[in-house]
């Protein structure tokens, strides 16, 4: 069987002014398990998406069997006999195992709309078996631990196989970080079945899983195949390095003005800090004018981490400390009194307020500098929000201009200003701010965050790439599956490289 | 990241979207202009000072419940239960005012107004959705009302001087109280506009997850809204019941549906954040407008309901935000 | 890419505090209703005489049958405000296509089918507005609603029409076995609901719609042919429970539905039907609408105001919807 069962050849996809897959090209042997590895941006999920059919590619071709095809939509990648198991859950919890299994594909089990509840049951038996689960197809899936549901969408994803004569291609995506000990072995005793009778693509950022499970793995790197590798020769070493960004000149991260800030006095602190399901035991300090980095994946916690200091989530233990008192928010509202700032990662729906003005979005966090009483100062409004125009080089017609109409760099302007606004701003969390912005404003953004530094702003900064992390943090913290994996000081002069950071958060 | 293209372009041009919404904008006055002209060709003397009084007077309980529920429908929720309660406000009032009076007066908008505070406290904190919420509101003062009341209008006599004025007191001919509440929905828009947290029920309705994760307070910013929409329930309780000289546990409930037509017809999204008082001023004239102008163009005056309807779904059409609805249930 | 989710770490529902939440969702409105009839049955001794037991269950049977048709709707998650609307046209159409004090027609049995179609109808464009332009469910019902009741008063014509059809009268008023022939009815619509709802797409698919609507979407489900499906369902259920009220009465009236939406919403919500979707049924509805009716006619056996029984149910659906949607509740949530 030399043709491979899946193929795909220069694939690229771009998504406005970002470039998400860049030529990929790989392929899947049968019965053989591929494993893909990339750190965040890498274009895994892009990769994924258009394998299942939910993007389509700007050019490259998919060959099946050594023959061409294009996944128009979802139906067509399954009738292809590609199956996913995602990485959010997608069962319906109101219904039954053999509902879900068979979901819009029930065949003669329903006949003129009314089913055939026997049959039913033994088609998704018949799933079942495949993977000698002992789940029943009877059972509701609200009722199911997250691993066993986990079998379920896997029996689900062996569906595929009713469509085509071939044998099937499962797709695992991040499988395993949802389950727990016994629950993992179980999975990989599941991929050996599952080798048999199917072809696997295994993505998981855990680097030894997919190590273990792999027969051949493949490397993303910013949108690129950067290379393909056997585990049982491969130096972690080397996927390490391989899987890092190259580097970028000092002078766009503006890393001169950078200053050191040892000396200087805690602002945040802290302390043991744990929340069920997404991290635990996280300490750490941040001083004035300091930026603290934290690095890892998705699933790292370390997102769950900023909204819990913002107080859009609680925590179970721990502390946390702002200037010396205790706090613990009930919301955000509290946080923001207490001089946290936030510029969120999903910038069009929690960072800026559709709809309206660039001048009332630049007061949404606090209208007191602007205000008499409860009483708005027109004027003062309007004076201030054309500073901010000017100082942070926002492009708007005018500063009652709709934000909905301003691009991407410039609304986030608009955010960073909201904050700035207001005088009490201690500690400012930064989301992945330079997400799809352009050359031009990210080199802006960067400008700001180091004058944010000398005002004595305390930033927490989860940035897209690691050489953003390197370049613009004063100490980096790496999280991986909940917990501080490890820290490095990153003063000027200092800075640790790419790979460091990344041997610790796979 | 990968690396980034060429630099987006840095602002949109006003597209075809912004000139539709800017025609929707103008619409209802341009509706209302255009039925007061058909009105007036078929009926010369509605323009006359007596049909105006009329329409004024019948005007000014509606535009009080609608101003009520503008609020709420700012914010996005919706108040299935301001006629009801304003209807159990009647009947406070009617067994009342005999005994405390003016007091009575204050007493009862005290009363409505917790009504509405308590329907805001418990949507915002228990995260429900309004529109259940209010039915289920709906049904207990409409209950409350009918068992106080036995289920019968309660006339009032004694006590009636204290609210005697609502329907007495003209200014150059036309009801004082009807003028006044015209008066109130442009302090509240200029409200709106001077205070530095006026535009907080707009920013609720249009950005809400902003806003939060601005630390806005948008629990505090809902529970304003429908305490708003109680307070002024009671407002108009008590210019029904001066103008029916009593309360009774029905008195408002016919004025539910017109209520509603003005707030969608004046032009306010029930998406939210769209709209405003004056915009429920428009609408309110637009629907006693058209129920003067239906009976003048020969249309039988069961099928106002019929027309309630059909406007209010069409309304809700022509302004809703479908791009900020998600999953519509 | 991250998808800040306000939700982090949901889990499984294998804890103890949730297994006993279930246990009180799923027996809870079963015993509720043993426990009322056991007091009513102590407290009054006419609750548990033959007659009245009758009486009971016939006026149990049109609220049944509007139940069953929301359970459909409130199953998708949606609602459905113009039932009184619809039961008012509904009955003014069938009476007024029998034989009637007011025309020449007497249609009998086709009467009753128009009476029925005029709900479906309803129904049909209730579905259609709300998936085709998006307007939201308790919009387009309220709209439509007053149609109904607009509709019935053109209709109406200012004095009620009188059903004089006997045959048709009997299913009103007449009984078979020691029971009203409305109890019969009734049971026929539960059995057909019952069987939609565990046996078609229809109903199946209802309860994915209303699970999970995004993952039925990437199922490839035609999710706008099921949803007015359900909505038609509703429809129909409210004429057939116009033309019920008609027989009963021997009139066509605009306000024959006056009172029952909300005792039927909170019939639906009592029973343990889920108002956010994908939970319940149309056994739980007839549950809730038992407890309902016990309450109704125990209450006034005792002596309690019926109002107060409008404001009880009130009070009710507030706190049923709280306490379902209790759980749900995070920092960050965006509910209108």
């Amino acid at each position: 069987m030399s043709t491979p069962v899946l193929e795909v050849r220069n694939l690229t996809k771009t998504f406005k002014n970002v470039v998400a897959l860049d030529d990929v090209t790989f392929e899947v042997r049968r019965h053989e398990v591929v494993g893909l590895i990339g750190e965040n941006g890498a274009g895994k999920s892009t990769l994924l998406k258009i394998l299942s059919g939910i993007y389509q590619p700007d050019s490259g071709e998919i060959l099946r069997n050594g023959k061409k095809t294009v996944f128009r939509g979802v139906k067509d990648s399954a009738k292809a006999g590609i199956g996913m198991v995602h990485q959010e859950q997608s069962l319906v919890t109101s219904v039954t195992v053999a509902e879900n299994i068979l979901l819009g594909s029930e065949g003669n089990a329903v006949i003129a709309g009314i089913y055939n509840w026997r049959a039913l049951n033994a088609k998704a038996q018949k799933q079942l078996d495949k993977i000698q689960s002992p789940i029943s197809p009877k059972e509701h899936v609200e009722d199911l631990s997250f691993a066993q549901r986990q079998m379920v969408e896997l029996a689900k994803a062996l569906g595929v196989e009713e469509f085509s004569e071939d044998e099937p291609v499962i797709v695992l995506d991040e499988p395993s970080s949802v389950l727990e000990g016994d629950e993992l072995e179980v999975l990989f005793a599941q991929i050996e079945r599952l080798r048999q009778i199917a072809s696997v693509i295994f993505v998981s950022h855990r680097l030894d899983e997919v190590l273990r499970v792999s027969d051949r793995v493949y490397i993303l790197k910013d949108g690129k195949c950067v290379a393909e590798r056997n585990p049982e020769t491969a130096d972690v070493d080397e996927l390490h390095r391989l899987m890092v960004g190259r580097e970028s000149s000092a002078e766009f991260y503006r890393e001169n003005d950078q200053k050191h800030v040892h000396e200087e006095k805690v602002v945040l602190k802290v302390e043991g800090l744990g929340k069920s399901r997404a991290f635990s035991d996280v300490s750490f300090d941040v001083r004035l004018g300091e930026v603290l980095g934290i690095s890892g994946v998705l699933g790292s916690g370390r997102e769950e981490l900023t909204r819990v200091l913002f107080g859009a989530e609680p925590f179970d233990s721990g502390t946390i400390t702002l200037d010396g008192k205790k706090v613990r928010f009930a919301s955000p509202v509290g946080a923001v009194a207490a001089g946290f700032g936030y510029i969120p990662a999903e910038r069009r729906i929690e960072g800026i307020a559709q709809g309206m003005s660039v001048q009332d979005n630049m007061f949404l966090a606090d209208p007191r500098p602007v205000s008499f009483g409860p009483f708005l100062l027109p004027k003062k409004a309007s004076e201030i929000a054309s500073q901010w125009i000017e100082r942070l080089r926002i492009r708007t017609p005018d500063r009652n201009a709709n934000i909905s109409n301003l691009s991407g760099g410039n609304q986030q302007k608009v955010v960073l200003a909201k904050w700035l606004n207001s005088p009490r701003l201690r500690v400012l969390i930064l989301d992945h701010p330079t997400r799809g912005l352009d050359v031009g404003a990210k080199e802006d953004v960067y400008t700001f965050v180091r004058q944010l530094c000398t005002q004595g702003i305390a930033i927490i900064l989860l940035a897209d790439t690691l050489e953003e992390t390197i370049a613009l943090s004063h100490s980096i913290i790496v999280m991986r599956d909940g917990e501080i994996q490890s820290r490095f000081d990153a003063s000027p002069g200092n800075k640790p490289k790419p790979v460091e950071l990344v041997q610790q958060m796979v | 990241m990968s690396q980034t293209l060429t630099t987006a372009p840095l602002v949109k041009t006003p597209t075809a979207a912004d000139w539709k919404g800017r025609f929707l904008a103008a619409l209802p006055f341009i509706v209302l202009v255009l039925l007061v002209l058909i009105v007036t060709s078929r009926q010369p003397n509605f323009v006359a000072l007596g049909s105006v009084r009329g329409l004024l007077e019948s005007m000014a309980p509606i535009l009080l419940l609608a101003l009520g529920q503008t609020f709420v429908i700012l914010t996005g929720g919706i108040d299935l239960s301001f006629a009801a309660t304003a209807s159990f406000g009647s009947v406070l009032l009617a067994l009342w005012l005999p005994e405390l009076g003016v007091a009575g007066v204050f007493a009862v908008l005290a009363v409505m107004t917790l009504i509405g505070f308590i329907n805001g406290f418990v949507i915002a904190k228990a995260q429900i959705p309004s529109f259940i919420a209010t039915l289920g509101a709906l049904g207990l003062y409409s209950g409350l009302g009918l068992a106080i009341s036995g289920a019968s209008n309660i006339r009032i006599s004694t006590g009636y001087e204290a609210i005697a004025w609502i329907t007495d007191i003209r200014v150059a001919q036309l009801p004082l109280a009807a003028l006044l509440v015209i008066v109130l929905a442009i302090l509240i828009s200029v409200a709106m506009r001077v205070l530095n947290r006026g535009k907080s029920f707009h920013a609720i309705g249009l950005a809400e997850q902003a806003l939060l994760m601005s630390g806005g307070s948008t629990v505090r910013i809902r529970i304003l809204a429908f305490t708003l929409c109680g307070l002024f329930s009671g407002l108009a309780a008590v210019m029904l019941a001066a103008s029916q000289h009593s309360g009774g546990p029905t008195l408002a409930d016919t004025l539910q549906l017109p209520a509603i037509a003005a707030v969608v017809i004046g032009g306010t999204a029930i998406t939210g954040g769209v709209g405003g008082p004056i915009k429920t001023v428009i609408g309110a004239l637009i629907i006693v407008v058209l129920r003067v102008g239906l009976t003048a163009v020969g249309v039988d005056p069961s099928f106002e309901q019929i027309v309630y309807g059909i406007v209010i779904i069409a309304a809700v059409v022509l302004t809703i935000d479908r791009s900020r609805l998600g999953v519509v249930k | 890419m991250t998808t800040t989710s306000t939700t982090i770490g949901e889990s499984v529902t294998t804890t103890r505090s949730a297994l006993l939440k279930k246990f009180i969702v799923g027996a809870g409105p079963l015993v509720a209703l043993v426990a009322l009839v056991l007091f009513f049955a102590i407290a009054s001794p006419t609750f548990s005489q033959p007659g009245n037991l009758s009486i009971l269950l016939t006026q149990l049977s049109i609220l049944l049958v509007i139940g069953v048709g929301l359970t459909f709707v409130i199953l998708l998650g949606s609602i459905d405000l113009s039932v009184e609307g619809v039961m008012a046209s509904s009955s003014l159409v069938f009476v007024l296509f029998a034989t009637n004090d007011r025309n020449d027609f007497q249609f009998g049995l086709l009467a009753v089918v128009a009476g029925i179609l005029t709900g479906s109808l309803f129904g049909l464009v209730n579905g259609v507005l709300h998936v085709r332009l998006g307007i939201p469910s308790f919009m387009v019902t309220l709209g439509t609603g007053a149609i109904g009741i607009g509709l019935a008063t053109v209709l109406f014509g200012g004095r009620a029409p009188r059903l004089l059809d006997d045959g048709l009268r009997a299913w009103g008023v007449g009984s078979t076995a020691g029971l009203s022939n409305l109890v019969f009815i009734a049971i026929v619509v539960l059995g057909l609901g019952f069987f939609v709802q565990r046996f078609t797409r229809v109903g199946r698919y209802g309860y994915v719609i209303g699970g999970d609507e995004p993952i039925a979407k990437l199922s490839g489900i035609n999710i706008r042919k099921y949803k007015i499906s359900s909505f038609v369902l509703s429809g129909t259920a409210s004429g057939i429970a116009g033309v019920m009220a008609a027989t009963q009465l021997g009139v066509g009236d605009t306000t024959i539905g006056t009172g029952f939406l909300f005792t039927a919403i909170t019939a639906v919500v009592l029973g343990g039907t889920l108002l956010v979707g994908g939970r319940g049924g149309v056994i739980r509805t007839l549950i809730g609408v038992a407890i309902i009716t016990v309450l109704a006619n125990g209450l006034i056996l005792v002596g309690v105001d019926p109002y107060i029984q409008t404001a009880v149910q009130g009070l009710v659906i507030v706190v049923a919807v709280i306490a379902s949607g209790w759980s749900l509740r995070r920092r960050v949530r965006v509910i209108k």
